[in-house]
């Protein structure tokens, strides 16, 4: 299954980039992220355990993340690997940064591809989407919350709380 | 007065037990100590297992017991052996040990003091998978290159099954044709979707050695006698119970590995063991039905003559070999490809292919819808090529009325007179104005269509030398015991189990016929091996048509015994004894009769027997049928299709059956009604998606289209009545002619809509989409 999507924030490409490597910054922006534990033997990976409320497929998820392809400051390559809920997720995503100089804008626009299996791909696969583009948003406004508080661009008003 | 309790539409009495929630299904069994397993399954479909960790799960508290499948080593066999088909099935373990090969292939079980508690150490469980690429097609993997299942079922064929009776006649036909129909059917999966789930509970008496296990099992004996060679407890010690059983529609023949593990547990721990699957659980665990792809011809003279039919069909077996999987797309299958027509030649290869997905077994008609939807759709696509009305066609090939007649399959039908259902069918519809209103209404944009089908089918499975010599691992025969008390209470012990058909009733009708019991005086034992006779089980619209008759042998012997009885109570002689509704009299002198009850009581008493007569009123009969059964009739829909969204209105349904002499025909409709509704399902609703890497994407009823109320016309249902000639009652099956026939019906009707168009076919189900898309040229998934 291919997911793409795309964000703005406020600021230069550089900002935008510093963040997005930020461990620290990137767990507390995950939705429902419990831990984000750097790899011991190995660079840019981490363990992860998040708990997610999505209906029937609630719960905790433990996995691992690890970024490649590093091409500072304009892209980078994300694998996932999780499982939980009887289900697997495996899944890379290609990150790309593009500054806009009129706006003084950075458009960080993601292509993933994830393999969904078991009960996630049986029961979740209808909302999975719509699941991930919010989760996404949910996840670059608290990014962009840390860069620059008073200039969040994307409305957040879309409700907490588990997807129905 | 004579009541006439045969042919009377009386409400089946066990409904207000079932419709109350006071019946006993297999998921109320409660046993003290009880303890609550639960199945972890492969979450891939084809996957070597690297590492099974179950030391978390094990630890965790209120966890009594994880087992994976290097403790136990049982099979789950195959119980349809097609001859001189090469077939092949592979090992199907309860529990994989190395590699699994379908999403739900079983790899661990826990077992806990509460559902909670084993659901949660269950997810504690960790899998380590090496995945392997998955196969879900049964088309392609049959080709070179596709993932294999197994080393030694190569190209993964588990068989090649060939029905050739006249290779020289069938050449000769296709040879002479004026015409060829070809079509590609795809017979998309179904989810059988019982309205009960799944269930068992086991419980092992180490005292007597004793192992009982109450299961949802449309046959309990054949789950007797599998169940026995799987655990190793023999027969006589081994209790199959089925209480209510809440459906089935096929996919509780089978025995699954679950109930297996259920009563190894027990004996293992020493506890009673429960388990019943989700609902997500059922769809992704329980048999599926139909998944052909058939590649079909039809060679036709250019007057309308059928000359033959042929058909190579790719039928999708599943990851493992189901207990009665290959007789569904080969015996059920290929013999009926002459259907209600006289078609000298015919061909049928089928190729079972083993692919990365649920099993499949019998579904609702297993391999007979399937067989009269491509009879039926060559017929409607040929009489269109030959510009002939589908009709006239239909009726220019169709058998004239018969006895006994041998088609070009070599079955030879018992009884049939097809013309009258048609032409009862076409005077509701009134066909001819319905023409005249279906080109009105195309000129105005409004796209109405009509789908004919005369249909017959093959069913009350059957003589027992024929299910030996078609390599079915059992009879087909049934058994009936008559228990009658001293004070005149019936109970009717069936090896045969019904669940859902209403047999309580129409079994009671039928004795109440023979002998004069009320109804409400007879009770209908069933679905206990350690109280009933042997029977094979319910399936192939055989309950009543076999399990019935062995009844109503037993009810006309135990008839006889009473009229020797009332002529010594009568000091009368046996020939002078009449009968009339639960009395005996001698001839001309009504008044003075006996009953039924007060000749029970005189015999169980025994003081005085007329010389040679055993005591009490008990008769145990056997029915061995000599041939199947073939109900027929027309079937009819009338639909609607919107071009702007591609919806189908189905606006009329109109269904003339014939299964001989109905019993009752409120249950004979409710059979019709539940057949027609699912058949109409597969027609525009229902088909499971899977994708490339066998991830089951309609794995709940948010995600699979079932058939709602709302989407239905009242049904318009006649009969005609055509016995049985083989048959004590003249009766015929009528649990599967719904599905049967209105598939093909609706399809076609939506073809009929939409010619204007000139479309190729489009793939079931007709959903708008797919219908919006061929309209307006777009591709569709095909």
């Amino acid at each position: 299954m291919e997911i793409t999507g795309s964000y703005l924030f406020h600021g230069d490409q550089q900002s935008v980039w510093n963040i997005l490597m930020n461990p620290d910054a990137i767990a507390s922006a995950i939705p429902g992220v419990k831990e984000l534990v750097p790899l011991e033997n190995e660079a840019h990976a981490w363990r992860a355990e998040a708990k997610i409320g999505f209906s029937a497929i609630s719960g905790t998820y433990g996995g691992f993340i690890h970024m490649s392809e590093i091409n500072a400051p304009t892209s980078y390559r994300l694998d996932v690997k999780g499982e939980g809920q009887q289900s697997l997720i495996n899944g890379h995503a290609v990150m790309t940064l593009l500054f806009l100089p009129d706006t003084h804008q950075t458009q960080v626009t993601w292509v993933a591809e994830a393999a969904i299996s078991g009960k996630i791909a049986r029961i979740g696969q209808r909302v999975i989407k719509a699941a991930a583009s919010f989760l996404s948003r949910k996840f670059f406004n608290g990014l962009a919350q840390q860069l620059n508080p008073a200039a969040v661009l994307e409305d957040d008003s879309a409700p907490d709380g588990p997807i129905p | 007065m004579t009541t006439r309790i045969f042919g009377s539409g009386i409400k089946r009495r066990e409904d207000p037990r079932l419709i109350t929630g006071r019946a006993t299904y297999s998921d109320d069994i409660r046993l003290p100590g009880m303890l609550h397993m639960v199945v972890v399954r492969s979450e891939l479909a084809h996957a070597r297992l690297v590492k099974v960790d179950t030391s978390r799960a094990a630890a965790l508290p209120g966890v009594v017991a994880v087992f994976t499948g290097h403790d136990v080593a049982m099979n789950t066999p195959c119980a349809w052996l097609i001859p001189d088909s090469g077939l092949k099935v592979p090992p199907h373990p309860v529990l994989a040990t190395d590699r699994v090969r379908y999403v739900g292939d079983g790899i661990a079980i826990v077992l806990a003091e509460t559902r909670y508690l084993a659901e949660d150490a269950a997810g504690a469980i960790h899998v380590e998978y090496e995945e392997l690429p998955a196969v879900v097609n049964p088309e392609e993997a049959t080709r070179d290159g596709a993932p294999q299942l197994f080393d030694d079922v190569p190209h993964n064929i588990a068989f090649r099954w060939i029905m050739n009776p006249n290779p020289e006649g069938l050449k000769q036909a296709f040879d002479s044709a004026d015409l060829v129909i070809k079509e590609r059917i795809v017979q998309q999966r179904l989810l059988p979707t019982a309205m009960e789930p799944r269930a068992c509970a086991a419980q092992w008496n180490a005292g007597t050695q004793e192992l009982t296990i109450w299961v949802t099992s449309q046959n309990p004996h054949i789950h007797r006698f599998i169940l026995s060679g799987m655990t190793g407890v023999p027969e006589h010690k081994l209790r199959i119970i089925a209480p209510e059983v809440g459906g089935g529609f096929g996919s509780k023949i089978p025995v699954y590995p679950d109930e297996a593990l259920a009563g190894w547990a027990a004996m293992q721990l020493n506890r009673p063991v429960r388990w019943s699957e989700t609902r997500s659980e059922n769809y992704i665990t329980t048999i599926h039905g139909r998944d052909h792809v058939e590649y079909v011809e039809m060679a036709l003279k250019n007057d309308g003559t059928v000359l033959a039919l042929k058909g190579t069909v790719y039928a999708g077996m599943g990851a493992y070999i189901s207990t009665a999987g290959p007789g569904i797309p080969t015996i059920l299958h290929g013999l009926m490809y002459s259907g209600a027509y006289n078609i000298a030649h015919v061909y049928c290869e089928s190729i079972g292919a083993l692919t990365n997905t649920t099993p499949t077994d019998a579904y609702r008609g297993a391999g007979r819808p399937e067989a009269t939807f491509l009879v039926e759709r060559l017929m409607e696509k040929a009489a269109n090529a030959l510009n002939m009305d589908p009709v006239a066609f239909r009726r220019k090939n169709l058998l004239p009325k018969f006895e006994n007649h041998t088609v070009a399959t070599g079955l030879i039908y018992d009884s049939g007179d097809y013309e009258p259902a048609l032409q009862k069918a076409l005077a509701a519809v009134d066909y001819d104005s319905f023409r005249r209103e279906q080109a009105a209404a195309r000129e105005q944009g409004r796209y109405l269509g009509i789908g004919v089908t005369t249909y017959t089918e093959i069913c009350g499975l059957g003589p027992s030398q024929v299910a030996g010599a078609i390599g079915f691992q059992g009879g087909l025969w049934e058994s009936a015991i008559i228990r009658v008390s001293p004070a005149g209470k019936v109970q009717a012990l069936m090896g045969i189990s019904p669940h859902g058909q209403g047999e309580e009733t129409t079994f009671a009708q039928l004795i109440s016929e023979e002998l004069g019991f009320p109804v409400e005086d007879i009770e209908i034992v069933h679905g206990d091996t350690n109280m009933t006779p042997m029977g094979w089980g319910t399936y192939g619209s055989r309950t009543t048509p076999v399990a019935g008759a062995a009844l109503v042998k037993a009810a006309r012997k135990m008839k006889e015994k009473a009229k020797a009885m009332a002529a010594h109570l009568l000091e009368a002689a046996v020939e002078d004894i009449d009968y009339d509704d639960g009395k005996f009299f001698v001839k001309g002198s009504p008044d003075k009769f006996k009953s039924i009850q007060e000749i029970t009581l005189m015999a169980t008493l025994a003081w005085s027997l007329p010389p040679g007569m055993d005591p009490g009123m008990e008769e145990s009969q056997f029915y061995d049928p000599p041939n199947f059964v073939y109900p027929f009739g027309t079937h009819i829909a009338i639909v609607e299709v919107d071009p702007q969204t591609g919806q189908v209105t189905l606006k009329r349904y109109v269904a003339v059956d014939d299964c001989g002499p109905q019993i009752n025909p409120l249950i004979v409709s409710g059979q019709i009604h539940g057949g027609i509704v699912q058949g109409v399902a597969q027609a525009l609703f229902e088909g499971v998606v899977y994708d490339d890497h066998g991830q089951l994407l309609t794995g709940s009823m948010m995600d699979y289209t079932l058939p709602r109320a709302d989407m239905f016309p009242t049904f318009e249902l006649d009969h005609t009545v055509t016995p049985s000639p083989h048959h004590p009652i003249g009766i015929k099956g009528v649990g599967e002619t719904g599905t049967i026939a209105s598939t093909p019906t609706v399809y076609n009707a939506v073809m009929d809509a939409l010619r204007p168009f000139n479309l190729d076919d489009i793939p079931m189900p007709l959903t708008p989409a797919r219908v919006w898309a061929a309209i307006h040229g777009h591709s569709n998934g095909h």
